[in-house]
Order: structure tokens, then C-alpha cells, then sequence
């Protein structure tokens, strides 16, 4: 803002108090996910004239749904899952034990942490009857949230 | 002094058990003039003569003695496994010892080169006629023989699952708890729903428990669940098959 050749001759003080009145307000209004006409209330107590509440709330309108994501996304939560790598082998021997024919999975879960940004993946190597098993239970998550979803 | 007769057999994975298996075969003479109190004339350690069991004692052998010596390998096999699970067992040495009036060195080494037989042959998985070709070349009586082999078709089972864990292993598998969340609001924005699986995976990791409590959305659950069921079948799938087949 303070580049702004337009604003160019009002005081960057004054510049900066405006624009961080404008934030925190806009702000405000997205974390109570306000309507229009409680904005304009809120603006005409402020003692704004007409024409400039008409263009808040229009510039409100176009960046909403944006705002919203943004601040949906602020927040701490447990590692996210993002993706899984899974590689299937065939164990013949080691050099303990020989003859062991084995069939493994080994499995990657990509992890994003919005926190550190670091991606600490997880992985373990199980049989195919653990696999069976994980995967049953996911599939009773995903059912039981079918059935929320529809409630 | 090992025999002569004895290195030139088998090739080496056989060499360095026939060395232990040596040291079996000179507890039992010694047992059997203990228990017995006969002298045999025992002709292992002298150098150029085959190590065998005099042919005298295998067929004067009374049936008492044939018991007793069955229990003196059935000991010593005992003690064998036991050390295979457990580890080492000195005590449970020196009360054999006592038992069977032997010292407690040649106790030892017998268990140990009983217990050095038994993790060779169940991890190289011999079958039962491959086995007794290998103890023949020792020259043990029928009996014995036939006690070795019931010891190792009893014990290598058992033998195989705990030598797998020696193998190098990644975190594995344990078990999965999941819960179904939906977030409401947040400090930063009231007003939301916001579904999400919460998932505490337990995992093994070198005899430790770690629990992880990751978390996704729905459409990443189904993506999960697709890619993990293509994984299963991939199991099922020609090539799969043809190698597992092949393998056998």
C-alpha cells in the first residue's frame, strides 16, 4: 500500500491505520461468517456514507468464499494424511532364515503438518491378512460417515 | 582333532554343525560309561580313526541303558529348545550336569552343538530324509538318530518363527482405531462443518508399541481405501500367481 502511487500523499501512518482497521473488520465479519446487511449496520454506526458501504460489502462479496477457506484452514490439527504409496514383495529369504516365501506389503502414508510444513511420511510393513484388516476398517469409517452424511 | 572321515563330507554348511555335532557325540560315550559304568573303547579324538560309536556297545546295550541314554538326549535336547526360546539357562546346565554326573562344560557344549544342529536345519528347512542323510555320516545308532529327528520335526516350527524375528524389519503393523469428527468452529471461523476421520494407528516397532494419531478428510478416505484395495489385489493377479508358483 505504501508503493500506491494513488496514495501517494496521505501519511503512511494514517495509511497504515486504515488498512489494518480494514483487515481486523474484514476479518471480523468472516469469522462470524456476517451477511451483508449486518455489515452495512455495523459500517453505518461507524458513520460511513452510503456509496462506500456499497463498495465494502461488494469487495466483501467477491472475496468471501476465499476468506473463508483461508481462515478454515488456520487452526492446529493432528497430522493430515495425504496420500498413500503402498509396494508389494515377496520375501524368498534372509540370511537367518531361508525358504521363507512371504508375500508383504510395505505402506507409506504421505503426511502434511500445516504447523512445520515438514513432512514426517510414516511407514510400516505389514501381511496381507493386516492389510485386509486395515482396510476393512477404513471401509467401516467411510460407511459410517455414508450414513452421517446422510442423517 | 576332528576325523579325517568327517571333513570330507558335505559341503559347508554341514561342516561347521558336524564340528558341534562332534562334540554331542563325545557327551553320550561318556555318558553312557557314567551311567553304565562299562568302558567302552572309545575311539574318537585318536587321529586317522573314524569317530563312530564302538559297534559293541550299539548291540550289547540293555534295554535300561537305551532308556537312560534316550533321557540323556532328551535332556539335552530340552535344555536345547530352552536356550533356542529363552536363552541362556547356566543353572538348569548345572542341574543336568549333576543329574546325568557329567561336568558342566561338556553339558554346555553339548546343548550348544545340539542347538547349533536344530537352527541350521530349520532354517535351511531340510526335509526329513536330507536330515538323516547328514546325522548318518556320524555313525550315532538307529535310535538316536531317530531322537534327533523327532527333535527337529517337533521343534523346527517353532525354530522358524523365532529365527524370523531376526530378520530386519520396518514398523509393522498392529491394529487401526478410527472416529468420525466434524469441527463445528474454530478460533478463526465460527459456523463451520468440517467432517474428519481421526485414525490412532498402532504400529510395532522392535517389541515397542507407538500409537500415531493422524487425521484426514473424507475424499482422502476413499482415495486410501481404493488405493489399498488395488494393493490386495495385485496379490491375485496372474504375475503374482505365476511367481509364487514358480517360486515354490
Amino acid at each position: 500500500i505504501l508503493d500506491d502511487p494513488d496514495l501517494k500523499d496521505i501519511d503512511p501512518t494514517v495509511l497504515k491505520h486504515c488498512h489494518a482497521a480494514a483487515a481486523t473488520c474484514i476479518l471480523e465479519a468472516g469469522k462470524q461468517k456476517a451477511d451483508i446487511a449486518a455489515i452495512s449496520t455495523c459500517l453505518e454506526d461507524c458513520k460511513l456514507d452510503k456509496e462506500r458501504i456499497e463498495q465494502f460489502c461488494t469487495e466483501y462479496q467477491k472475496n468471501k468464499d476465499a476468506l473463508e477457506i483461508l481462515l478454515g484452514s488456520i487452526g492446529r490439527s493432528p497430522l493430515h494424511i495425504t496420500d498413500v504409496s503402498w509396494r508389494l514383495e515377496y520375501q524368498i529369504k534372509s540370511n537367518q532364515l531361508h525358504k521363507t516365501y512371504q508375500p508383504s506389503y510395505l505402506v507409506t502414508l504421505n503426511i502434511e503438518n500445516s504447523d512445520l510444513g515438514s513432512h514426517p511420511d510414516v511407514s510400516f510393513s505389514c501381511t496381507m491378512e493386516q492389510l485386509q484388516d486395515l482396510v476393512g476398517k477404513l471401509k467401516d469409517a467411510a460407511k459410517s460417515l455414508e450414513r452421517a452424511s446422510q442423517m | 582333532m576332528i576325523p579325517p572321515v568327517l571333513w570330507q563330507r558335505r559341503t559347508s554348511p554341514f561342516c561347521s554343525w558336524i564340528l558341534c555335532a562332534y562334540f554331542i557325540e563325545r557327551i553320550l560315550p561318556e555318558i553312557s560309561t557314567c551311567q553304565l559304568g562299562r568302558t567302552f573303547t572309545r575311539t574318537c579324538g585318536t587321529a586317522g580313526k573314524s569317530s563312530r560309536l564302538p559297534v559293541s556297545w550299539k548291540s550289547s546295550a540293555l534295554p535300561e541303558e537305551k532308556v537312560l541314554l534316550r533321557s540323556a538326549v532328551g535332556e539335552l535336547g530340552r535344555l536345547a529348545v530352552e536356550l533356542l526360546r529363552r536363552g541362556a539357562a547356566p543353572r538348569a546346565c548345572e542341574a543336568t550336569a549333576r543329574k546325568l554326573n557329567i561336568g558342566v562344560d561338556t553339558v554346555q557344549h553339548g546343548v550348544e552343538g545340539l542347538t547349533y544342529l536344530l537352527t541350521e536345519s530349520s532354517k535351511l528347512m531340510i526335509s526329513e530324509i536330507d536330515f538323516q542323510d547328514s546325522i548318518n555320516v556320524l555313525g550315532f545308532s538307529d535310535e538316536l538318530n531317530k531322537l534327533l529327528l523327532q527333535l527337529y520335526l517337533e521343534n523346527r516350527k517353532e525354530i522358524r518363527t523365532v529365527l524370523s524375528e531376526l530378520a530386519p524389519k520396518l514398523p509393522s503393523y498392529h491394529s487401526l482405531e478410527w472416529r468420525l469428527d466434524v469441527q463445528l468452529a474454530s478460533r478463526s471461523l465460527r459456523q463451520q462443518i468440517k467432517p474428519a476421520v481421526t485414525i490412532k494407528l498402532h504400529l510395532n516397532q522392535n517389541e515397542d508399541q507407538t500409537a500415531q494419531v493422524l487425521q484426514t478428510d473424507p475424499s482422502t478416505l476413499l482415495h486410501l481405501i481404493q488405493q489399498l484395495e488395488q494393493a490386495l489385489g495385485e496379490m491375485k493377479t496372474n504375475h503374482c500367481r505365476r511367481i509364487v508358483r514358480n517360486m515354490k
